[in-house]
C-alpha cells in the first residue's frame, strides 16, 4: 500500500492554501481559453504552459492541471451551449448536449458532463496508480493490424449518428472520407487533393472542419429560416440542476464511458475520439428510451464526456510508465516535465516518485476544483443562451473566427471555415446529418494508416490482418454491432430497440 | 492565380513599416513557422526569453504561423518582410527536405541566414531481445533483403526518413527498397519499436534516451562525427563502416535583402544571446546541444546539406 | 439529425423527380471524379510500398460514385419534396459578414474586421442599425484583442487600431 501513501502524502501537499489558489486560477484561466471554439486543451495549455514557468514545481505543476482540466471543460460548455466544439473529443457532445441546451435543459448537460468528468476522472486516477504497468503491457502489444480492426469497430458505430435514412448517413460519412484524403500521405509523402494550395498540405483541420459544419452552418440555416424559426431559447426549463431521473439515467453512462475510454486512452494510437463515439453508439443501443436520441438524452452527454476524460486520464499511462506521448496534449505535457529535470521514461516512478504521485494528485484536485467552481455557475453559462438571438450568432461568429484564427492565423483558414460553412448549410438543408461528416475526417487517416503500416510491415501479405487475436475479437465485435440487432430479431420476431429511430 | 491573390494579401498584411535602420537592435519579431508547442516554437519562444530577460533586445515578439513542414511560414516571411531588419525566422533541417517535397516556390536561398543554434542527432534502436546486435547485423540484414527490415520513424520524407535512405545508399541498398513505415507522433513510433513490431526504430537520439538506459531499448548507432557525451558506448555510424553523418539542427535567419551593416548588427545580436548565461541555463534545462554556428561557416554548412538531401529525396523517390 | 430550426421536409407532396436530389446526386458524382482523378495521378507515380497513396482515393471514388448514383434514384422515387423557402437576405447579410472578414482582416486588423461579421450577422438577424452594431463590435473585439493576443500571445492580425497599444 506504498502507492496509496505515496498519493496521499501528494494529496496533502496540493491541498496547501497556497496550491489551491494555483489550481483556481488554472481552471479559471483554462476555462477561459478552452471555451474558444477550435482552441482544444492541447493547444490551451501550449499557450499558458508560459504562466506556470514561475512558480516552484508543485505549485507549477497543480496550476497545469487545472489549466488542462478547465481547458477541456471550456471545450465541452462551448459544444453544449453553443454548438460549437471546441476539439476533436468533444464533437459527440454537441451532438446531444446542444439539443439539451435548446430544450431548456443545458443546466443538467453541464451538470452530468462536469460529475461524469470528476467521476471518470476520478476512477482513470486511481486505475493508473493501481495497474499503470499492467495496462501499458497490453497496451503496448497493439499493433497495427489491431488497431486497423479498432477502426473497424469504431466505423460500425457511426451509424448510430446516421438519423433517418442510411443512404445521406453514407454519403455525409463518404464526404468526411474524402476530405480526409486532403494534404500530404504521411507514407509515401505524396500530396493528394491539395491543387497546388501549400496550405492544404497539411490536411483539413479536424477543428476547423467541427466548428464550420456546427456554428456557421447552424448560423447560416437559423438566418435562413427567417421569421419561420422565430422561437425564442428559453435557457431554463424545470430545474437548473440534475435531477433524480437525470441522476439515475447518468450513473451507467458515467461508468461505461469510463471503461471505454481509460484502456483506449492508454493505448499509444487509441486517442480520444474513438472511445467517445463507441460510447455514444453503446449508450444509444442501451438506451430504454432510444427515440430520445438525436433530440437531447442525457446518456448521450454523460457517456462520452466521461469518456473523453478518462481517455485524457488514460494517455498519462504511456506518458509516465514509459515517457511515450501518445497525442498532442502529453507531447506539450512532456515539454512542461522537462521544465523540472524531469524526464519521463519507464524510470520515472522509481526516480522521481514524488514529482509523479504529486502530479496524479493535482490532477485530482485540479478535477474536484473544477466541479466546485462550474457547478454553482451552470446557472450563470445557461444565461447566455438568454442573449437575444442577434447578438447571440453575432457572438458565435466572432469566437468561432477568433478560435481559427488563434489556432493558425492564415486567411486560407477562414476561406474553409466559410465553404465547410455552407456545406454545413446545405447538409442541413436537405436533410443530411453532419457527425458522420467529422467522423469521416478523423477515422479515414486513422485507418487508412494503421492498413498500410501493417501490409507494409508484413510485406503485403495480408494474412497478418486476420492472425492476431485482439484483431479477431474486436471483428467479433464490430460484426456483433452490426448484424447484432437482425439477430434479436429473427431470434425473437420482435425489433431490436435501436430500430425505433428509422422511419 | 490563388497563389498571387494570397500572396498579395498577405504581403499587405504583414508589411509593417518598422522604420529604424540603425545598427542597434531594439526591437525584434520572430517568426516560428510551427504550431505553438513544437520544436521550432519552443527555440522561438526560448530566444524570447533570453533576449528579453538578458536585455540584449527590449522588445521580442513571437508568432506563429504553421502548415506544411515552415514552407507556409517561410513563404510568407520572404513576400511580407522584405528588407525589415527586425524580422527573424526559426527554422530547421526539416525545412530543407520540406522545400523540395513539397515543390515550395520560395527557398532557403531567398532568406538571409544567420546562425545555427541547437541540434540533435539521429540514433537507430531495436528492442532488447532483438537478434540484431550491433550495426554490423543491421548492415548484413539489410544486404541479404532490405524489405524484410522495417523502420519506424517519423513522416515520409523526413530527417528519419532521409537518414534511413542515406544508410541504404551508403552500403549499396537501393534507397527505394527501404521499408520505411512512417508514424505521426514520436509516441507512436516508440510504441511499436517497444512492441516489437518494427525491426529497427530511427529518430534522434532524446527520443530513445530515456528507455535506453531502462534496459529496453538497445542503441546500434547515432550520426554524430564523434561519439556523443550522453551516450558515450554507443558507435557512431562510421565508426561501423557506414559512412553517414547528419544533424537535425535548428537555425535562425534574417529577411531577405537587408543591408550588410543590418545583417551584422543582427549577427552581433545573436551571437551575445548565445554567450549568455541565460541561454545556456536554458539549453541545460531543455537539454538542447549547443552547435552553435555562423557567417560564412553555416552559409557553407546549409549549401552543403541542402545539395545532400536533394540528391537523396531523389534517389527515395520523393523528389524529381 | 432533425433541427428545430430547419423543419423536416413535408413527405406527402410528390410531384416530379426531386430536382435538389439530382443537384446533390450530381454534386457527388463530382466529387467521386475529382477524387478520382487524383487517385490515377498518383497512381503514375512509383513509390515502394505494399498499398501505394492511390489505394484509398481510388475505395473512396467508387462509393462516391454509387451513393451519387443511389442518390438520384432516391430523388426519382421519392418525388420532389415541398422545402420551406429559405429567406435570402438573412443568408447574405451573415455570408457577406464573414466574406467582408476575410477581405478587411489583412488591411484593417482583427477588431475592425470581426466588428463587421458580428454587425452583419446582427443585421442578418433583424437587428440594426449597422453602424452602431460595427463601432460596439469593435470595441468588443479590440478587448477580445488586448486580452488574447497580449495578454496570452495568441498570433491574430493587427491592423491600425491593434498597433496603437
Amino acid at each position: 500500500m506504498e502507492t496509496f501513501a505515496a498519493l496521499g502524502h501528494g494529496v496533502v501537499v496540493a491541498l496547501q492554501p497556497m496550491n489551491l489558489l494555483f489550481a483556481f486560477a488554472g481552471v479559471m484561466l483554462g476555462t477561459a481559453v478552452g471555451v474558444l471554439p477550435g482552441i482544444g486543451p492541447a493547444l490551451t495549455v501550449a499557450l499558458l504552459l508560459p504562466i506556470t514557468f514561475k512558480l516552484d514545481p508543485a505549485g507549477s505543476l497543480i496550476m497545469f492541471a487545472g489549466i488542462y482540466y478547465g481547458g477541456m471543460y471550456g471545450g465541452s460548455t462551448a459544444s453544449i451551449l453553443l454548438n460549437t466544439p471546441g476539439e476533436s473529443a468533444s464533437i459527440v457532445t454537441a451532438l446531444e448536449g446542444n439539443k439539451m441546451a435548446r430544450a431548456g435543459r443545458g443546466g443538467p448537460a453541464l451538470a452530468t458532463s462536469a460529475i461524469g468528468s470528476f467521476v471518470a476522472g476520478t476512477i482513470a486516477t486511481i486505475g493508473l496508480a493501481l495497474v499503470a504497468p499492467t495496462v501499458v503491457d497490453v497496451a503496448i502489444s497493439f499493433g497495427p493490424e489491431d488497431y486497423f480492426a479498432l477502426m473497424i469497430l469504431a466505423f460500425t458505430t457511426v451509424s448510430a449518428a446516421f438519423g433517418s435514412s442510411v443512404t445521406r448517413g453514407l454519403t455525409s460519412l463518404f464526404i468526411g472520407l474524402a476530405l480526409g484524403l486532403v494534404g500530404i500521405d504521411l507514407q509515401s509523402g505524396q500530396a493528394r487533393l491539395s491543387f497546388g494550395i501549400p496550405d492544404l498540405l497539411d490536411g483539413v483541420e479536424v477543428t476547423t472542419l467541427a466548428v464550420a459544419l456546427f456554428a456557421i452552418g447552424e448560423t447560416l440555416s437559423v438566418a435562413a429560416a427567417g421569421l419561420r424559426a422565430e422561437e425564442v431559447i428559453e435557457p431554463v426549463k424545470g430545474s437548473v440542476f440534475m435531477n433524480r431521473e437525470d441522476w439515475r439515467r447518468s450513473w451507467w453512462p458515467w461508468l461505461r464511458g469510463t471503461a471505454l475510454g481509460f484502456p483506449i486512452g492508454a493505448m499509444p494510437a487509441g486517442g480520444a475520439e474513438i472511445p467517445t463515439f463507441l460510447s455514444y453508439a453503446l449508450e444509444k443501443r442501451l438506451c430504454r428510451k432510444p427515440d430520445e436520441f438525436g433530440n437531447g438524452a442525457i446518456e448521450g452527454v454523460a457517456g462520452p464526456e466521461a469518456a473523453n476524460n478518462a481517455a485524457a486520464a488514460g494517455v498519462l499511462v504511456p506518458l509516465l510508465t514509459l515517457g511515450l506521448p501518445t497525442s498532442a496534449t502529453a507531447a506539450i505535457m512532456l515539454a512542461g516535465f522537462q521544465q523540472y529535470g524531469l524526464n519521463p521514461g519507464p524510470l520515472l516512478f522509481t526516480s522521481n516518485p514524488d514529482l509523479v504521485w504529486g502530479l496524479i494528485a493535482s490532477l485530482f484536485i485540479a478535477n474536484g476544483m473544477l466541479l466546485v467552481l462550474n457547478l454553482p455557475l451552470v446557472g450563470l453559462w445557461v444565461r447566455l443562451l438568454a442573449i437575444p438571438r442577434p447578438w447571440l450568432y453575432g457572438g458565435i461568429l466572432v469566437f468561432a473566427t477568433l478560435g481559427t484564427l488563434g489556432a493558425n492565423p492564415s486567411l486560407v483558414e477562414l476561406g474553409m471555415l466559410l465553404i465547410f460553412g455552407l456545406l454545413g448549410y446545405v447538409l442541413r438543408r436537405y436533410d443530411y446529418p453532419i457527425a458522420p461528416v467529422v467522423v469521416g475526417l478523423i477515422l479515414g487517416p486513422l485507418s487508412e494508416q494503421q492498413l498500410r503500416r501493417a501490409l507494409a510491415i508484413s510485406v503485403g501479405d495480408p494474412i497478418v490482418l486476420f492472425q492476431s487475436p485482439i484483431a479477431l475479437t474486436l471483428y467479433a465485435l464490430s460484426a456483433l454491432a452490426l448484424f447484432g440487432p437482425l439477430i434479436f430479431y429473427l431470434i425473437t420476431g420482435h425489433r431490436a430497440p435501436v430500430g425505433a429511430d428509422e422511419d | 492565380m490563388k497563389h498571387i491573390v494570397r500572396g498579395a494579401l498577405l504581403a499587405a498584411a504583414l508589411a509593417l513599416p518598422f522604420g529604424a535602420a540603425s545598427a542597434q537592435v531594439d526591437e525584434l519579431k520572430i517568426m516560428a513557422p510551427a504550431a505553438p508547442g513544437g520544436g521550432w516554437d519552443q527555440t522561438a519562444r526560448a530566444m524570447q526569453q533570453v533576449l528579453q530577460g538578458e536585455k540584449i533586445v527590449s522588445n521580442v515578439q513571437v508568432m506563429n504561423v504553421p502548415g506544411a513542414g515552415g514552407t507556409i511560414g517561410l513563404a510568407q516571411f520572404v513576400n511580407a518582410d522584405k528588407g525589415d531588419p527586425s524580422a527573424l525566422i526559426v527554422g530547421g533541417y526539416v525545412m530543407v527536405g520540406a522545400i523540395i517535397t513539397n515543390k515550395s516556390p520560395v527557398t532557403l536561398d531567398q532568406v538571409t541566414p544567420i546562425a545555427r543554434l541547437t541540434g540533435e542527432y539521429e540514433a537507430i534502436a531495436v528492442p532488447a531481445d532483438s537478434p540484431l546486435k550491433s550495426m554490423e547485423d543491421l548492415v548484413a540484414a539489410l544486404k541479404a533483403n532490405p524489405q524484410k527490415v522495417s523502420w519506424a520513424g517519423g513522416s515520409a520524407g523526413g530527417t528519419d526518413h532521409i537518414t534511413a535512405g542515406l544508410i541504404a545508399k551508403a552500403i549499396g541498398v537501393d534507397p527505394t527498397k527501404v521499408n520505411y513505415i512512417a508514424f505521426s507522433g514520436g509516441g507512436e513510433s516508440l510504441a511499436s519499436i517497444l512492441g516489437g513490431k518494427v525491426t529497427v526504430g530511427i529518430s534522434s537520439l532524446s527520443e530513445f534516451d530515456a528507455q535506453a538506459k531502462a534496459g529496453k531499448l538497445r542503441l546500434l548507432g547515432v550520426s554524430s562525427a564523434e561519439r556523443l557525451p550522453e551516450a558515450k558506448d554507443v558507435p557512431t555510424f562510421k565508426e561501423s563502416g557506414v559512412d553517414v553523418e547528419i544533424q537535425n539542427w535548428r537555425m535562425v535567419a534574417a529577411a531577405p535583402g537587408i543591408s550588410p551593416e543590418q545583417k551584422k548588427a543582427l549577427n552581433d545580436t545573436i551571437a551575445k544571446m548565445v554567450n549568455s548565461q541565460g541561454w545556456k541555463d536554458m539549453l541545460a534545462q531543455k537539454g538542447w546541444a549547443n552547435t552553435y554556428l555562423a557567417g560564412a561557416d553555416f552559409e557553407e554548412q546549409l549549401a552543403k546539406d541542402i545539395t545532400a538531401t536533394k540528391a537523396i529525396l531523389k534517389d527515395i523517390g520523393l523528389a524529381q | 439529425m432533425s433541427d428545430p430550426n430547419t423543419p423536416s421536409p413535408d413527405r406527402s407532396a410528390r410531384r416530379g423527380a426531386d430536382k435538389a436530389g439530382f443537384a446533390i446526386a450530381f454534386g457527388l458524382a463530382l466529387l467521386s471524379l475529382v477524387v478520382g482523378w487524383d487517385a490515377w495521378r498518383l497512381s503514375q507515380i512509383n513509390v515502394y510500398s505494399a498499398i501505394g497513396p492511390a489505394a484509398f482515393p481510388t475505395i473512396i471514388a467508387g462509393g462516391l460514385a454509387l451513393l451519387a448514383v443511389a442518390t438520384a434514384v432516391e430523388a426519382i422515387r421519392e418525388g420532389a419534396l415541398e422545402r420551406p423557402r429559405d429567406e435570402p437576405v438573412p443568408m447574405a447579410w451573415v455570408l457577406g459578414g464573414l466574406i467582408g472578414q476575410i477581405i478587411l482582416l489583412p488591411f484593417l486588423g482583427f477588431s475592425i474586421a470581426t466588428g463587421w461579421l458580428f454587425a452583419a450577422t446582427a443585421k442578418g438577424f433583424g437587428r440594426g442599425p449597422v453602424w452602431a452594431h460595427f463601432l460596439a463590435g469593435t470595441a468588443m473585439c479590440l478587448v477580445i484583442y488586448l486580452i488574447f493576443a497580449k495578454g496570452l500571445q495568441l498570433s491574430l492580425p493587427a491592423g491600425p487600431i491593434e498597433r496603437l497599444f
